[in-house]
């Protein structure tokens, strides 16, 4: 921040916020015509019909006697890039946790219930709290928006004890 | 004049020792591979079979993309470690997946045969130290 007078950094900032702020206004007040233009088809990433993504483990059903779960992220047919990385028949992984399958025409929400596997990760290690829970995989494209048709796993329920 | 040769080819050695050394990137800390499947000693009835690899600690990114802490997987199957200040061999010994893959059919003839991963970088080259899985033995009966 040195050199850069407080004041040009408020107009900065300012600067930055307005866009933001207008856009949420259309928001509201055009929802209907913000949604159309997110959700054009020819903004999907195409993927092929034999790709497809499953979860390796824990298996469905199963009881685990640990809190930390790992999670193995299978990919068949497709390929693994990092976030950003638009490369045809490459996406990444996404998690969801007792989470229903976000709107499949716009960016995978980024939250505790939606994990971002954007540096092209295959597995992780969640922490859960004792009880039921599911878990999907849902494949994102460069921009984290899922494949067109949508490559995602079958929703498993584990019971964590 | 011959003292100065010397010290060209010397400065030559040390110049290509160094470059070929400062192209393989350092391994991403705690960055291991292995094979989820099939399991070492396993036997595979008909030679065909999905084979997972396993990154952790690391992501997959397709050859060619250089992205810090990626890299993508090499399959050698009944082979020993290429050398590995060099790019890894592309032949039916050492198989790339440089679209990112992390599983792949693989048909193998009745016989023992063994399977190792290495991961390499976006040139497919090793890292420094080499992020490689067990070398694994499976048997497909006749």
């Amino acid at each position: 921040m040195r050199g850069i007078h407080p004041l040009a950094f408020g107009l900065a900032l300012a600067i930055i916020a307005l866009p933001a702020a207008s856009l949420a206004q259309t928001e509201q007040h055009d929802h209907k015509a913000v949604a159309a233009a997110g959700t054009t088809a020819e903004g999907r990433t195409p993927a092929p019909p034999d790709a497809y993504v499953y979860i390796g483990w824990p298996n469905d059903g199963e009881t685990l006697h640990t809190r930390h779960v790992k999670v193995w992220f299978g990919t068949r047919n497709f390929g693994v890039a990092p976030a950003g990385v638009d490369k045809p028949n490459t996406g990444h992984h996404h998690l969801l946790i007792d989470a229903p399958l976000p709107p499949l025409d716009q960016e995978i929400p980024n939250d505790k219930n939606h994990l971002h596997f954007g540096a092209g990760q295959t597995e992780t290690t969640i922490d859960l709290p004792p009880g039921t829970h599911t878990l999907q995989l849902l494949m994102g494209d460069a921009n984290h928006i899922p494949h067109n048709p949508p490559l995602m796993s079958k929703k498993i329920t584990i019971h964590v004890e | 004049m011959n003292k100065i040769s010397a010290i060209l080819v010397a400065a030559m050695i040390m110049g290509l020792g160094s470059a070929t050394a400062g192209d393989r990137k350092p391994a991403p800390q705690g960055a291991s591979v292995y094979i989820v499947w099939p399991r070492d000693g396993g036997v595979i009835k008909d030679g065909k079979f999905w084979i997972r690899m396993g990154l952790s600690g690391a992501g997959i990114a397709p050859a060619g993309i250089d992205k810090a802490n990626t890299g993508h997987h090499h399959l050698l199957i009944d082979t020993d470690l290429p050398p590995l200040d060099q790019e890894i061999p592309n032949d039916k010994n050492h198989l790339h997946f440089g679209a990112g893959q992390t599983e792949a059919r693989i048909e193998l003839p009745p016989g023992k045969h063994t399977l190792q991963l290495l991961f390499a970088d976006a040139n497919h080259l090793s890292f420094d130290p080499p992020i490689m899985s067990k070398k694994i033995t499976i048997t497909v009966p006749q």
